[in-house]
């Protein structure tokens, strides 16, 4: 996965540079590995690197009044940093994956930048939504020409998330999420972003800005992990707000693992709203429960298991007044392997809990994600092995319970069949 | 009859509809740059003639009308009122509908505009402050300007006009120097050839809410208020992009209602009643000030803001274009009889009718307006529409040699008519569908206005700023600004 953003304004005069920082910045959450930016203006630069937005884009400079970016969770020994080329002037940011490309035989010689390199022709907005129009999979795309046009969509499934949102009369923005819309875009008192639909292209050039249906399909793949984890609250994916559907799968765990204690724990930052609304609809108090130190990182998205940790151990200082002789009802948003899990509990019975009974606010993850998401193989995944008795003996609870995948799909509101349940229950929309 | 019409777009397209359709069948001619086909028909067909000429030269204007011995003269457009048309056909005693000179200066100065509603105390006014160059207005734009509207303190065609949010502090650096840049350039460029106003540049506070403009007719004594229509200025769907003209209108009943049977609406009737308060305030303010009569077209370009309710955004002294197509399709009373009321200070004699149908219109456009002109002009229009419901309003195109080509703006307007605004607006949606150009050159609309989402969002925004509106009302806040500033005190505007 990746966040990407595309800032096209018509108005030369304005240099986007600082737009694309702050953008990138409302994304940086989608990926912390690598950063890059390209700005087109009277002249093309590009700067790019290792690390999070504010360390890469600060002390360099590109400018122009048109620019494409991407925050990635890939180490750049991985492959390439987005924005990629597609060819010699089209440049392409890209969340999710491409699976396959009708009319093309996948090169298994070739990476996987170089096989969509392969596969591409041309430059004009028509070779683009022509390429775009073949490729299937779970995906969003931003691509940027040298005219300057930028064509950006959605693929058919609507699996990854892309909105449009505006600047006055001086242009548009496309991005991952609606929150880079509060950060850079104007204030729009009803609504900040519009949902780009499935198979929905919006092409930008110099004298127009329109949208197009490159395809029309009505299967809908929304990948469930975004509401869980992967959005900001405070955005909207497919029109529903990611805080609500949060705040539900709270409730809902409340129904579904009722237990006795004294005192309600999200594990930060995701789990925070999961364990607030499992607070007011039972009315055990919700606490603070950790400090951090150091800089905030999502640490299951760290590429190594000595990271991850490390990230826990820094991030999660376990309050000892709020756990001390307590029966603590633990919230976290999913299990992985389940090493940071046990870690924590480990640190808060050291600091006194009394009974820790953890509820997570997804259901067990049993499979590899095909569209990029950072599920890691399928042996190393304790859901996919351990039935949840047995997983709060390893982790060292009192109890465990997931997220039933009703409970799930109830919490989003959407159709069963119009989400990507994949990583919960392996089965994936075909492509 | 005779009737002389002055001007040659969209908007002198319905009026000339509008007059044809008059019981006292008037022979209609008409005076503008370009030869409109859609106008052309008009005078053909009422055996009048169609002249081609500079509708801003006075002498030329009224040797036309003298020449024909023409009943009344109607003026479309802005720019004839700057240039006294008006005033010159009634030293010569010809009767006419149009601002004159001097109470057109409503719209032509949008500082006078400004420091008239704010001498006349007429609420819906908005803080501002007007610059005669461009160095007396950078410490300025340095120091307090936030979120602003820079603005041509002349109407200049439509055009330099540029809204900058600035309440993002870490992008304040970069809006400011394009808000020093445009300020500039509005001084610079879009002001250039216009010496006919002190001040140069205007500021505003930057204000939100659903935007709307009421036309009314006046003749100095009484006003004749139209039903409320939305315009939408930005280029492209989705509410994107640069500002236009305006790219289509919408209406419905009075007050903007969603269709005939529903009760949703942008505009509440208290707030129509308000904002006709508000124009006739502006009227009476403008012929106090210049001791003369306002024989013609009034409109507020208004929105309903968080800050005041009604707010005025803009006057116009005559109709705005594309709403004239919606409130004279609208328009039931004979507009020749609406006419000679206003010739002869009656108008309160007249008791005029509206349909109440919902009326939307889309303008067709080249590639390449606004901004671009030079590229969206002179291609070859081909028309391809079935006979149907919905009609069409030429506005920049022009009849050479059998061909119809584009003038470089909006080529055509769609009108449609319905039972409720999205329903009309498929009807328009349809009509737009028919236009492209010979040559490949491509054409576009706005496919969203007056569909069910957009007529969602407005009612939703309207919604929001009369939360806030009323609350200020029921505090004694109405239009009223706070700013508390750390060494110097409580700041009030309003």
């Amino acid at each position: 996965m990746a966040g990407i953003l595309g800032i096209y304004l018509f108005d030369e005069r304005w240099d986007v540079y600082n737009f694309g920082v702050f953008g990138l910045m409302a994304l940086q959450h989608r990926g912390q590995e690598t950063v890059g930016l390209e700005v087109v203006g009277k002249s093309r630069g590009k700067v790019e690197g290792e690390g999070l937005v504010d360390q890469v884009l600060a002390n360099n400079k590109a400018a122009g009044h048109i620019c494409l970016g991407a925050v990635s969770p890939y180490p750049a020994s991985n492959g390439e940093i987005q924005p990629i080329k597609l060819s010699e002037n089209v440049s392409v940011a890209i969340d999710g994956k491409i699976l396959k490309i009708e009319g093309y035989q996948w090169d298994s010689m070739l990476s996987y930048e170089g096989n969509l390199r392969r596969a591409f022709k041309g430059e004009s907005v028509e070779d683009l939504k022509e390429f775009f129009s073949r490729c299937r999979g779970g995906f969003s795309y931003i691509a940027l020409n040298g005219k300057p046009e930028m064509v950006a969509g959605r693929g058919d499934l609507g699996v990854k998330p892309l909105v449009l949102g505006k600047m006055g009369f001086e242009g548009g923005i496309v991005a991952s999420e609606s929150c880079v819309m509060d950060i850079i875009g104007e204030r729009v008192p009803i609504s900040p972003a519009e949902n780009i639909e499935p198979g929905e292209t919006r092409i930008f050039t110099p004298l127009s800005a329109h949208a197009e249906r490159l395809r029309n399909c009505n299967k809908r793949a929304h990948c469930s992990f975004e509401y869980v984890y992967l959005a900001r609250p405070d955005s909207y994916i497919n029109e529903i707000p990611v805080y609500r559907v949060r705040r539900r799968i709270g409730e809902i765990l409340a129904e579904e693992g009722s237990v006795e204690a004294d005192v309600v724990i999200g594990v930060p930052e995701t789990a925070i709203p999961f364990a607030m609304a499992y607070s007011n609809s039972t009315g055990i108090p919700v606490e603070k429960g950790f400090e951090l130190t150091g800089r905030r990182v999502r640490s299951a998205m760290k590429p190594n298991q000595i990271e991850r940790l490390k990230g826990v151990q820094l991030k999660l200082n376990v309050i000892s007044e709020a756990v001390r002789g307590k029966r603590v009802i633990l919230i976290d948003d999913s299990v992985v392997r389940g090493n940071t899990l046990a870690n924590i509990v480990y640190l808060m019975k050291e600091k006194g809990a009394k009974e820790i009974h953890v509820r997570i606010g997804s259901p067990h993850i049993v499979s590899h994600c095909p569209f990029g998401v950072e599920v890691p193989p399928e042996d190393e995944l304790i859901g996919r092995h351990l039935p949840e008795d047995k997983i709060a003996e390893v982790v060292g609870a009192d109890s465990f319970r997931y997220l039933s995948i009703e409970g799930f799909v109830e919490a989003t509101g959407l159709k069963f069949e119009d989400l990507c349940l994949g990583c919960f229950d392996g089965n994936y929309p075909e492509v | 009859m005779k009737v002389l019409l002055v001007g040659g777009a969209g908007r002198e397209h319905a009026i000339a509809l509008s007059l044809t359709r008059s019981v006292h069948q008037p022979r209609l001619y008409c005076l503008s740059e370009m030869i409109n086909p859609g106008i052309k028909k008009l005078v053909d067909s009422s055996g009048g003639e169609y002249f081609r000429g500079d509708i801003n030269d006075p002498e030329y204007v009224v040797n036309v009308a003298d020449k024909i011995g023409v009943d009344f003269v109607f003026v479309g457009p802005e720019e004839p009122n700057f240039h006294g048309v008006p005033d010159r056909l009634e030293e010569k005693g010809i009767p006419c509908i149009g601002a004159n000179r001097a109470v057109s200066e409503l719209e032509m100065s949008k500082a006078s505009m400004r420091d008239l509603q704010w001498k006349y105390k007429i609420p819906g006014r908005l803080w501002y402050k007007k610059f005669r160059t461009y160095e007396e207005a950078i410490p300025y734009i340095e120091e307090y300007a936030d979120s602003i509207a820079l603005k041509p303190a002349r109407q200049a065609g439509g055009k330099g006009v540029k809204v900058i949010e600035d309440f993002q502090v870490y992008l304040q650096e970069d809006k400011r120097r394009v808000k020093r840049e445009h300020a500039e350039s509005i001084v610079k460029e879009y002001m250039k050839g216009y010496e006919d106003t002190e001040y140069r540049l205007l500021i505003e506070e930057r204000v939100w809410g659903p935007e709307y403009t009421l036309h009314c007719f006046t003749d100095g004594k009484s006003v004749l208020p139209m039903p409320v229509v939305q315009d939408n200025k930005h280029a492209f769907d989705g509410d994107l992009g640069m500002e236009t003209g305006g790219m289509g209108s919408v209406s419905c009943g009075m007050n903007l209602r969603y269709g005939i049977d529903d009760e949703r609406s942008i505009i509440t009737e208290e707030e129509y009643k308000r904002s006709v308060d508000i124009v006739r305030m502006m009227i009476e303010a403008i012929q106090r000030e210049t001791n003369k009569k306002y024989h013609g077209v009034v409109a507020g370009q208004m929105m309903l803001t968080s800050v005041w309710g009604p707010t005025v955004i803009e006057m116009y002294s005559r109709l705005g274009d594309p709403e004239a197509g919606n409130v004279l399709t609208m328009l039931k009373t004979d507009l020749v009889e609406i006419c000679e009321a206003i010739i002869g200070e009656r108008l309160n004699t007249i008791k005029a009718e509206f349909d109440d149908r919902a009326v939307v219109i889309k303008a067709v456009c080249p590639e390449g307006y606004p901004n671009r002109r030079e590229l969206a002009k002179g291609h070859p229009v081909r028309i391809n529409i079935d006979s149907g419901t919905g009609s069409i309003l030429w506005a920049s195109a022009e009849l050479t040699d059998g061909k119809i080509l584009t003038g470089g703006s909006r080529i055509v307007e769609c009108v449609g008519t319905g039972s409720s605004i999205p329903e009309a607006s498929l009807v328009a949606e349809r009509l737009c569908r028919g236009f492209s150009l010979e040559d490949g050159w491509k054409v576009f609309h706005r496919s969203d206005i007056g569909s069910e989402k957009f007529m969602e969002r407005r009612i939703a925004l309207a919604n929001m700023a009369r939360e806030i509106y009323q609350y200020r009302e029921r505090k004694g806040l109405l239009g009223k600004r706070m700013m508390w500033i750390p060494g110097k005190g409580l700041i009030e505007v309003g």
